[in-house]
């Protein structure tokens, strides 16, 4: 084990290192100039000469330079001395990195005026992930008992029924489900206004008191957080159901019926607890990519998450917080593939890995 | 699908598509959703004679005329003409697999063959001879003069710089269908050209992923070792990059003018999307490349590529095509979801829900939106669910 592991943590290096060197890459190769595009929408048409140099002081410090490198004209730079700006380019970031130093944000402050990723993540990361924890563990206690009393009576009315309702939710677009719940429930203007529809928080959240100012949260969060939650049921009602199907035919299931206990002993006592395991796996597995994938909610209701950050640094071509969020990211994801694999194995003794 | 024939054994000529055919001929769900892409399908390619600004008989001073066959484009008659011999394939199948049975060559591939060729030699005329006619607002203003006019059911003008400001914002009538817009536009126009970038980005995104992930994953599996290893680390690099980041950045590298947006959306989609066919199919070649039959043709000195081709891959491609079902699905989720937030300009059901959010008043323009995304993204979930099952039940995707 210890040697599996062992190798699993040295095999993360390069593939981090491609995830980085993939993004700075492409963002570094896409064509437009994102300083020139920051200056004129920061202040508007400047003197050309003046210009110039404070949009080449901007790239100096944010690492974006093109150096020009075989010294011919130095107006013009071509693809290959591109190319190798761009390793240039990735190994100071990566210098950089091993110092500490992950660069500053193009686009982004955080409240206390902080310019470099780490903290800019930091702070959205309080926003993203009690939200999706709250709405992973909403979509755990909705979803285990449907996928129970579906496989208990396998084919009957309620499996066909929850299998196609789920299926249904499941195809309901976000988009579509978090304009109707704004339109509907929220203060958009359709029917009830019984939820506020942006931001986290009252204008006036500040002079409440704790158990006020909670109230005031659970208030705000409660459609996003149903919006997150509609359309992972669906899975892991599936997985559930599938996963105690399976166990309900082992055959330990008949000996321990054959001894004559009881059915819910033997269903909930047995069963159960040896389907829940692939269930906390797959869990595991995939929470990176919901909390990557929360950019919709976060955008219909206006939540600044760690999404909407990723998106619009994305968007305005924020090298050094695209870099890092992927960093981030994929440290995570390929974590969390680590700990899925390593769960199963513990769940299962018969998994062993080399 | 796989050609694996088993012919010669007394009644035995059941091929493991046939096989698999029938057990989801049984299934409602599956006919049912199945009849619903097809239609969508029709929709998306009828979408000139539905709606549109261009007549399909036009009569002038006693000389009848088709106006609309003038104006289709060579990608429109390219689409028709595929889609219909899709349709005609089974059919032609069925008519020659007596003469081709007897023949002793199987019948599925050299139909398909001739099928592409006719497709192929169809397209390459048009697009070398043929120059559709491009007169936008011609026939709507001439409406009048026309003794005899068969207009499509919704006239009206698709020139994108057009619109009817006076007709804006009204609900469903006879003259709209399904209500107009912000700017007076039509809404069933939209939802009809939204169905074609929707089937476009369904069919030919997911085709692309699907052939990269089948290669690698099928080179992966079957060679093992270092190749894998490799093919491994670049697909984990896929995979940790979240999703959206990457296409949005591959989307302002990816934009050359040369390239319609559409495709560059396609294209974008395709390339960022093709690991869940290459973990499917290497899981499979594991599998597959120790069976008896690869150890036979193996020791029957057959080389690898032909290994690979006829044998290996075609045996493996059950799950590939349950994982296609849902990725279309899940493409067309993607693009909404793309249109929505406003990082592509595509004539997009996305692109209608944003504008419907704005004003939720007018309920017909994200209802129409909605309920087409919601339509389309249900039938392929459903007819996933229903091969997977009838593939195998067990099967875990």
């Amino acid at each position: 084990m210890k040697t599996y592991l062992a190798k699993r943590f040295l095999l993360m290096i390069p593939t981090l290192l491609g995830i980085t060197l993939l993004t700075y890459a492409l963002v570094r190769l896409a064509p437009g100039d994102p300083v020139e595009a920051m200056i004129r929408a920061q202040a508007g048409d400047i003197n050309p000469k003046v210009f110039a140099n404070e949009a080449d002081a901007i790239r100096e410090r944010l690492g974006l330079k093109n150096y020009n490198l075989w010294g011919k004209d130095p107006q013009k730079i071509d693809a290959l001395e591109k190319v190798v700006n761009v390793f240039y380019g990735y190994g100071r970031w990566m210098s950089h990195v091993l110092r500490g130093d992950f660069g500053e944000s193009m686009k982004y402050k955080t409240s206390d005026g902080s310019k470099s990723p780490p903290a800019l993540f930091w702070e959205r990361a309080g926003i993203t992930i009690p939200l999706n924890l709250v709405a992973q563990v909403a979509i755990f206690v909705i979803a285990i008992p449907v996928g129970l009393a579906a496989a208990r009576r396998r084919g009957g009315f309620f499996d066909r029924f929850s299998t196609i309702v789920l299926l249904g939710l499941y195809s309901v677009p976000s988009i579509l489900a978090g304009t109707l719940f704004i339109g509907f429930l929220g203060r958009g203007g359709l029917g009830l206004e019984w939820f506020p529809v942006a931001g986290l928080h009252s204008s006036a959240a500040e002079g409440l008191g704790r158990l006020a100012y909670l109230k005031d949260l659970l208030w705000h969060v409660a459609l996003p957080i149903a919006c997150m939650v509609y359309g992972g049921l669906a899975y892991l009602a599936k997985l559930g159901r599938a996963s105690l199907l399976e166990n309900l035919r082992a055959d330990y299931v008949r000996t321990a019926r054959a001894k004559g206990l009881s059915e819910g002993r033997v269903v909930y006592h047995h069963a159960f607890r040896n389907s829940l395991l692939p269930m906390i796996t797959t869990m595991v597995m995939t929470l990176p990519g919901l909390i990557g994938g929360s950019v919709i909610v976060e955008t219909i209701f206006s939540i600044h998450g760690m999404g909407l950050l990723m998106v619009g640094a994305a968007q305005a071509r924020d090298l050094s917080v695209i870099v890092f969020g992927t960093l981030v990211y994929g440290a995570i994801t390929l974590l969390a593939l680590v700990v899925g694999d390593v769960l199963y194995a513990w769940a299962d003794p018969r998994i062993r890995y080399e | 699908m796989s050609d694996v024939e088993t012919t010669g054994g007394v009644g035995a000529s059941r091929t493991y598509g046939a096989i698999v055919w029938g057990q989801l001929r049984k299934r409602p769900s599956a006919m049912v959703s199945l009849g619903v892409i097809v239609l969508l399908a029709l929709v998306a390619i009828l979408a000139p004679f539905i709606a549109g600004e261009v007549p399909i008989r036009w009569v002038e001073n006693g000389r009848v005329s088709w106006p609309i066959f003038r104006y289709l484009s060579n990608g429109e008659y390219a689409a028709m003409l595929g889609f219909a011999l899709a349709l005609l394939l089974p059919l032609t199948v069925r008519l020659l697999r007596r003469r081709a049975h007897r023949a002793g060559t199987g019948g599925w591939r050299w139909v398909f063959l001739a099928h592409l060729a006719i497709w192929l030699v169809v397209l390459t005329s048009l697009v070398a001879w043929r120059e559709p006619e491009r007169r936008y607002g011609f026939y709507l203003e001439r409406a009048a003069e026309a003794e005899s006019a068969w207009f499509p059911l919704v006239a009206y003008p698709q020139n994108p710089g057009y619109r009817e400001l006076e007709f804006k914002e009204q609900p469903p009538s006879w003259e709209h269908l399904l209500g107009t817009g912000r700017l007076g536009d039509d809404v069933l126009l939209r939802i009809l050209y939204g169905a074609r970038t929707a089937m476009t980005i369904g069919f030919v995104a997911v085709g692309i992923g699907t052939a990269i992930g089948v290669v690698l994953g099928a080179m992966s599996g079957y060679f093992g070792g270092r190749t894998d290893l490799v093919l491994m680390r670049i697909t984990e690099i896929f995979i940790c990059i979240p999703g959206l980041i990457l296409i949005i950045i591959a989307l302002t590298v990816i934009s050359a003018a040369w390239l319609p947006p559409l495709w560059t959306v396609v294209i974008v989609i395709g390339l960022t999307g093709w690991m869940w066919a290459y973990r499917l199919m290497r899981a499979e070649l594991l599998r597959i490349r120790s069976e008896d039959y690869m150890t036979a043709a193996r020791a029957l000195g057959i080389p690898t590529w032909r290994l690979l081709l006829r044998h290996a891959v075609p045996n493996g491609m059950a799950p590939i095509l349950v994982g296609a079902t849902f990725g279309v699905a899940g493409a067309v989720f993607l693009e909404a979801s793309l249109a929505f937030l406003g990082l592509v300009q595509t004539p997009s059901w996305g692109e209608m829900l944003n504008d419907g959010r704005q004003h939720l008043e007018y309920w017909w323009v994200w209802a129409s939106a909605g309920g087409a995304i919601f339509l389309t993204v249900f039938v392929y979930n459903l007819l996933g669910e229903a091969i997977r099952d009838a593939i195998d039940p067990r099967l875990k995707i």
